[in-house]
């Protein structure tokens, strides 16, 4: 595993991405961020607080799913309490990752894990827009949750879990 | 055994379960994963009852069925994110007791302990006159604040931790 990710590291290393990185890395932003040691941990803060009112929000809407939590409300009434920390979150995770990224160009953009945790991302967003869209909707006008919506439920949870990972892992990547 | 090893904190770190971790390529970012994973959970589902308390969420709603939604996950993550911590710091003993931001979170840990314990024996006892109100008392609104600004605290000193271990002498 360790080899496989070094051999995507020293690919990335020949590909526009690591010039962009260094270009990146000369922007007076980036310099301001890179001399204000807070800068960096406080992303990071808002970073973690971001993904946990989010994940916090999807644990709660999927667990009325499998009713064992907000079974006094109804899907609409349980969707509209959650849905939009979701999606504000998001954006905040957005804004904080560009901002950590640009303080750490090459550590980001040089990094396999960093391009296997963006797909993943795309991936939540776009089963997330589905699921909210279109299923929570349909339960909220009365349908009900088959092992199918069920199944899906649990796999936006493990997703996101492995997305956290590959987050902490952005750390220790072979570079 | 280190040779240099008296403290108590240095002999938990050569300690054979310190070492172990230390030394592995891979169980500290594993344990900080899960470590990472638990607290997004705690935090997450804390913030939920928080925001009703506050009056800012689910107003309707019975805080009693809020906390009762949260709590089982509140505290399964809690026990991960404290079995995870400890193994974590049992790893780097030394260096985690002479930096102040550990000192820091673990004493805002505490703080945040002391203001669910009182909430817990002394607020809720009158819930049933407050449970389905929107407006809470000021003493739950207070504590619910006091909650959010604690656990904002410990994700800070948490993460300052990363970025200054090693650099206060030991």
């Amino acid at each position: 595993m360790g080899d496989l990710l070094y051999a995507f590291t020293e690919w990335l290393r020949t590909t526009w991405v690591n010039n962009a990185s260094l270009a990146i890395s000369d922007w007076k932003l980036a310099l301001w961020l890179d001399t204000h040691f807070w800068a960096i941990p406080i992303m990071q803060c808002f970073h973690i607080l971001a993904i946990s009112a989010a994940f916090g929000a999807i644990l709660m809407m999927n667990l009325r799913i499998f009713r064992l939590a907000g079974t006094d409300r109804t899907f609409a009434e349980t969707e509209r309490r959650y849905v939009r920390w979701v999606w504000w979150s998001l954006l905040v995770l957005l804004i904080s990752g560009i901002g950590m990224t640009i303080a750490e160009p090459v550590r980001e953009l040089v990094n396999p894990v960093f391009w296997i945790k963006m797909p993943l991302v795309v991936v939540a967003v776009l089963v997330s827009l589905w699921f909210h869209g279109r299923v929570m909707r349909r339960l909220a006008t009365g349908g009900t949750a088959g092992p199918v919506i069920k199944t899906v439920a649990v796999f936006i949870i493990i997703l996101w879990c492995v997305i956290m990972l590959c987050g902490r892992w952005i750390a220790y990547a072979p570079v | 055994m280190n040779p240099a090893s008296t403290s108590l904190w240095d002999k938990i770190e050569y300690s054979t379960l310190g070492t172990t971790i230390a030394e592995s390529t891979w169980m500290f970012p594993t344990l900080e994963t899960i470590h990472v994973i638990c607290l997004v959970s705690v935090l997450g589902t804390i913030f939920v009852v928080d925001l009703r308390m506050l009056g800012w969420t689910s107003n309707k709603f019975a805080v009693t069925l809020a906390a009762k939604d949260t709590l089982p996950w509140t505290w399964g993550a809690f026990v991960g994110a404290a079995i995870t911590g400890g193994l974590l710091w049992v790893s780097k003993a030394s260096d985690y007791m002479h930096n102040p931001y550990f000192l820091l979170k673990m004493a805002t840990m505490a703080l945040a302990g002391l203001n669910m314990m009182y909430f817990h024996f002394m607020t809720w006892r009158t819930v049933e006159h407050w449970d389905k109100d929107a407006t809470m008392p000021v003493a739950v609104k207070v504590a619910a604040a006091l909650s959010i600004i604690l656990w904002l605290g410990v994700v800070f000193f948490g993460r300052a931790i990363g970025f200054t271990l090693g650099i206060f002498g030991s």
